[in-house]
């Protein structure tokens, strides 16, 4: 085992996949002489050499492009969207023409490609560079949608989605480039559609992802030492596909069900998954479901703002133990 | 890029006779054919979609056969085409079948996307036909990409790209043709100028005369020009275009000028069109010019007749196979989202 | 409509308002519980006159008034009379959303319901330990686990005896069970005041501790095993032993010829299989020709409460489905006297596919009035089936064999072979006498034999 950074295990996580095949490529903007903007690709260009490592001219649509034409003609690229909010200016290769080829040509078309981005708030950027913008890409039929919360899940998951020969949307939660995590040795592949309970309680179900998972975990700890609720909570790991079964499971057994999500409260991803529980457990309900989530505002820059939008582990603690009895 | 000599426009010259016949009566052959099946084929899809068979809209390229032919006849078979939704001839002339397409248009089980595609993304991937394209503009990085990887795979594969006038004012044809100069990719970007974007003249929303061929320099791309109605034209100036990418020398735009017999789409009645502008482009229709050029390098009448009753002999069969095939079940309505068939987004 | 104080009695010359089951505002169908009156003598459910909107209540719960006293008035659904005031539309921005539900206390949460349903037991009488009162899921789990005291099959104490719903509540906010408290009314029934007679006395019960004694370990006979009875079986034991205590059980049987029946399934059974995708069965016919008897003869349709036989006005057809022998359930086709032989047997297959997948809900389970067991598949000659209380009678119907029987002709008596069940019928000796079921069983019998159920099934 090792201790790596998450933004030095994404570096890994593409390593490992490069080496084991020479069809996966890579470009994006000042990812290969720079190495990423947040360092997060550094030593990729000298192992792997310009044509495997590419700098690109400040073109979403055209490397989004380059990275699904090549998908479809032999290669298993990795494409880098430098802040995921720059999505929506690209989102066309990635919703219209990415998601949907397969589909159309009724399978003619396979497009490998996995599409990386930094996702979310916390670090003072302001409202055009802090977005959780997971939930539009869930919400997009064709696409997988994958956010580690972890060093060891960030290599895992990128294993995986590197091997997986659909398109999917990476989502590297920027706030948590710095947090370290142990690593195991040796080629470390996590599977798609596969939840992680980090902790295992009796009396309340918590889903949280990404950037909110350490959050939520702290909270647990606090309701349980001081309040007597003893709560589950389970990481998805994965959007799509979703492990329903997991997040049932847990719900029928507690009876409650929180979610704690970074993105703008309408249609966030964990509407999806309170509407899937509340048709599936209903009668299992001891109480209703509720979403922690950010306001529905675009994120302030201001860190004493920032830090009053998104879910904090106060906020958290607060909303479980007045809702639990 | 040093000195920048503006580049001579080509247009349809050139002696018609034997003594400088660089092409040859085969090739020709091939190059009517082509065109005439597209033709024919483009002609019943306007039939039945008056009989209410083809449902939706249909992009029809009646008039624009001699850019789809010049350019498929110039292409190895593992060359890459990307083409808009305007894409039936392009789809046709590298080799799908007819009842592939007429099927597809129709909503049939026969057609080359089980009906779940439609008019505007015929695909064949197993001719390199690889994909149409309804996005305006979405296909020009796409098609770079396909150059990427050829170049990445060290292989002398060409990647194609056809699209309107009107993509030239969008971003992404800006991206991709600055990128594929910047990384010399083998690709080959050709705009068809039929003189509309959609239901307006291209030159009344556009900063320069030439859409296409006006801004290659702002890519350090050559200025090229050619006849768009004359298949002989065409496929010269593709086979010059494949040449430098093949040699590594780097991406190449042209534009083709051309016209469209019919209206943008099939709910078009293309009134915004000047009174006898269609009549005059009717005389340099490309497939009664192509065949008077037949006649002119000694192919018989007869043979003419031959290869068209040969056509519309097969393009009859296509329409019937392509009416009994059945619409397609719901067995087909979920699968073939994901590479393992299905459309799984939970356990 | 006005509601008005009913009389109870011939001598009786007033009321009280025990519990109003609606409020001002809610929608009330005709023959629906809408309140409940006291006497010193009964407490009785009044069902509305009339369907439509509670537009006024007058008389409040506990309050006492003569009889013939309007109660309270329902806005009849299209028929605006003069007098009827609209309801103040005081629905301002800021109101808050109107509920569906009257009923008063906290509210039930899914878990919860389902749970009670399961188990069969009376919220009213589970005290809650969440927030404002709440009975959480624990709090029922917790009262399964100890089988608890104030546990109830139904509306009545282990006696037998009807608990009304202001007892009932009584006893759940003390925490308190029936079996505890003596009554003193009409056949030992616990009264409102008996109940606060009870507190004031001895105070609430304490909660069910852990430290129950458990009963010494069974020796497990040689060869043999011990198995502890389920929850379900437990329950369901109960029940039986407190409807025996309860009514007077008599027991009285028909032999019926189910030719016509027989030739009906023959004729329709393929058709009817390829479309449903499931057999005709004796089942749904018989429960038609139940539900037409019991128009001629409707007392074998009621309940007893008290001093009064209360017959009702739906009938409510419970269907006792057995659980692959782990227990038993009696889920009930509401109105079944307003289906067909068609409609019944889609509803009866309905609710036993799903008493088997355990997708019953609280509703499907409650307000049968009369009761259906079939051990029919199982070829058995007679069954005496014990009452579903609060009924008043329950009909088995058991094996259809092929019998020689005596068909009078023209030409004399001829011997035939038929198709040939017994039908038996339990029945609540206070309700009515042998004579009145006699006479049901006669009216069944013929309705089985002479109906053209060909033509009722086409």
């Amino acid at each position: 085992m090792a201790e790596l950074t998450y933004r030095e295990a994404v570096a890994a996580g593409m390593a490992q996949e490069m080496r084991r095949d020479p069809n996966v490529v890579f470009l994006g903007e000042d990812v290969a002489a720079a190495g990423g903007v947040f360092k997060t690709t550094v030593g990729l260009l000298e192992e792997f050499g310009p044509d495997r490592v590419r700098d690109t001219p400040i073109s979403e649509q055209a490397i989004l492009g380059a990275a699904m034409g090549a998908a479809m003609t032999g290669l298993r690229p990795i494409a880098e969207i430098m802040f995921s909010d720059f999505f929506a200016v690209c989102w066309d290769l990635v919703a219209n023409e990415m998601a949907k080829s397969r589909y159309m040509t009724d399978g003619q078309v396979t497009v490998p490609v996995v599409v990386r981005c930094a996702n979310g708030g916390g670090v003072r950027f302001g409202a055009q560079h802090s977005q959780s913008v997971e939930n539009w890409a869930m919400a997009v039929p064709g696409l997988k949608v994958v956010a580690p919360s972890t060093p060891a899940d960030v290599i895992g998951l990128l294993a995986s989605s590197v091997r997986d020969d659909d398109p999917v949307v990476f989502f590297e939660q920027k706030s948590l480039y710095a947090t370290k995590g142990e690593v195991p040795d040796g080629e470390h592949v996590v599977p798609l559609g596969q939840a992680n309970i980090a902790r295992q309680g009796k009396d309340a179900t918590i889903v949280a992802l990404a950037a909110m998972v350490p959050r939520a975990l702290k909270a647990a700890e606090i309701l349980a030492a001081e309040h007597g609720i003893d709560a589950t909570v389970i990481d998805p790991r994965t959007l799509v596909p979703l492990d329903t079964r997991t997040i049932l499971e847990e719900t029928i057994r507690t009876g409650r069900l929180f979610t704690v999500e970074e993105n703008p409260r309408l249609c966030g991803w964990g509407a999806e998954i309170v509407s899937i529980v509340s048709e599936e457990a209903f009668w299992d309900l001891d109480g209703p479901i509720v979403r922690i989530t950010t306001p529905h505002i675009p994120l302030p820059s201001a860190d004493a703002l920032e830090d009053l939008a998104l879910p904090s582990v106060e906020r958290i603690v607060e909303t479980i133990r007045t809702s639990v009895d | 890029m040093a000195s920048k000599k503006k580049a001579p426009v080509k247009s349809n010259t050139g002696g018609r006779s034997r003594a400088n016949d660089d092409i040859g009566e085969d090739l020709r052959r091939k190059l009517y054919l082509s065109q005439l099946e597209c033709r024919q084929v483009e002609q019943k899809a306007y039939d039945l979609f008056l009989q209410n068979l083809i449902k939706g809209t249909s992009h029809l390229g009646l008039g624009q056969e001699a850019i789809a032919a010049g350019f498929a006849t110039a292409m190895k078979p593992k060359d890459y085409t990307f083409c808009t939704y305007r894409g039936h001839n392009h789809t046709l002339a590298r080799g799908a079948s007819m009842e592939g397409v007429l099927g597809e248009l129709m909503g049939r089980e026969c057609g080359l996307l089980g009906g779940k595609g439609g008019s505007m993304h015929l695909t064949s991937v197993e001719h390199g036909a690889m994909g149409s394209y309804a996005i305006i503009g979405a296909h020009l990085p796409i098609a770079m990409g396909a150059a990427w990887s050829a170049q990445y795979r060290g292989t002398d594969q060409v990647s194609v790209c056809f699209f309107g006038d009107g993509t030239t004012n969008i971003g992404a044809f800006h991206e991709a043709l600055n990128m594929s100069q910047v990384w010399k990719l083998p690709v080959v970007f050709v705009c068809e100028n039929n003189l509309y974007m959609e239901y307006t003249p291209i030159s009344e929303v556009t900063a320069v005369e030439h859409p296409a061929a006006d801004r290659a320099s702002a890519y350090g791309m050559e200025r090229i020009i050619v006849d768009g109605n004359d298949a002989d034209e065409v496929y010269r100036t593709a086979q010059t275009a494949f040449a430098r990418a093949r040699a590594g020398d780097g991406p190449s735009l042209i534009e083709a000028m051309t016209y469209r017999h019919s209206g943008h789409s099939r709910a078009d009645p293309a009134t915004y069109r000047p009174e006898g502008e269609l009549e005059e482009w009717k005389k340099r229709d490309p497939l009664p010019t192509y065949r008077a050029r037949l006649l002119e390098f000694g192919i018989s009448e007869m043979d003419i007749i031959a290869i068209e009753t040969d056509v519309t002999r097969r393009v009859d069969a296509a329409v019937e196979t392509a009416k009994a095939s059945p619409p397609p079940g719901e067995d087909v309505l979920m699968t073939q989202m994901w590479a393992d068939g299905g459309s799984a987004w939970r356990n | 409509m006005n509601v008005i104080m009913p009389q109870l009695g011939e001598t009786v010359a007033e009321g009280t308002v025990s519990v109003w089951h609606k409020k001002v505002g809610d929608t009330v169908a005709e023959n629906e519980l809408l309140f409940e009156v006291s006497t010193d003598k009964v407490e009785v459910e009044v069902p509305a006159p009339a369907s439509g909107v509670i537009t006024e209540i007058l008389i409040a719960e506990g309050e006492t008034v003569d009889v013939g006293t309007t109660l309270a008035v329902i806005a009849d659904g299209g028929n605006g009379a003069a007098d009827i005031v609209a309801p103040a539309a005081a629905a301002t921005a800021s109101a808050p959303i109107a509920r569906q539900s009257a009923s008063d206390g906290p509210p039930l949460s899914p878990a919860v319901r389902k749970l009670v349903a399961e188990h069969g037991l009376d919220p009213a009488a589970i005290s809650g330990s969440g927030l404002k009162g709440r009975i959480t899921k624990a709090d029922v789990l917790a009262l399964v686990e100890t089988g608890g005291g104030a546990v109830l099959v139904g509306n009545r104490d282990p006696r037998g005896q009807p608990l009304s719903p202001v007892v009932r509540k009584l006893l759940g906010a003390h925490g308190l069970s029936a079996a505890d408290i003596s009554g003193s009314g009409h056949n030992g029934r616990i009264k409102r005041g008996d109940v606060m007679a009870f507190v004031s006395a001895h105070g609430p019960a304490p909660a069910p501790t852990a430290s129950k004694a458990l009963p010494a370990p069974a020796k497990i006979p040689a060869g043999g095993q011990i198995i502890p009875l389920s929850k379900i079986r437990k329950l369901t034991g109960a029940h039986m032993v407190a409807s025996k205590a309860t009514s007077p059980h008599v027991l009285q049987a028909v032999e019926v010829d189910f030719v016509r029946i027989e030739r009906a399934r023959k004729a329709h059974g393929e058709a009817w299989k390829a479309r449903e995708g499931f057999g005709l069965t004796y089942l749904p016919f018989l429960a038609r020709a139940v539900c037409r008897a019991i128009g001629d003869f409707p007392h074998i349709n009621a309940s007893i409460d008290g001093d009064n036989l209360v017959v009702h006005g739906r009938v409510n057809l419970g269907i006792a489905v057995d659980l692959g022998f782990e227990g038993l359930m009696v889920p009930v086709v509401k109105d079944a006297h307003t289906r067909n032989v068609a409609g019944l047997a889609l509803a009866i297959r309905d609710l036993s596919t799903r008493a088997r997948d355990g997708k019953l809900t609280p509703d499907d389970l409650t307000e049968g009035t009369y009761t259906l067991s079939n051990s029919g598949p199982f070829g058995t000659l007679i069954t005496a089936p014990v009452i579903n209380q609060p009924q008043v009678a329950i009909l088995s119907t058991d094996g259809v064999r092929k019998k020689p029987v005596v068909i009078e002709s023209e030409d004399g008596d001829l011997i035939g072979i038929r198709p040939i069940g017994v039908i038996a019928q339990s029945f609540d000796h206070r309700a009515f006498d042998g004579a009145y079921s006699a006479a049901f069983l006669s009216r069944l019998r013929e309705i089985v034999e002479t109906t053209d159920w060909s033509a009722e099934l086409s």
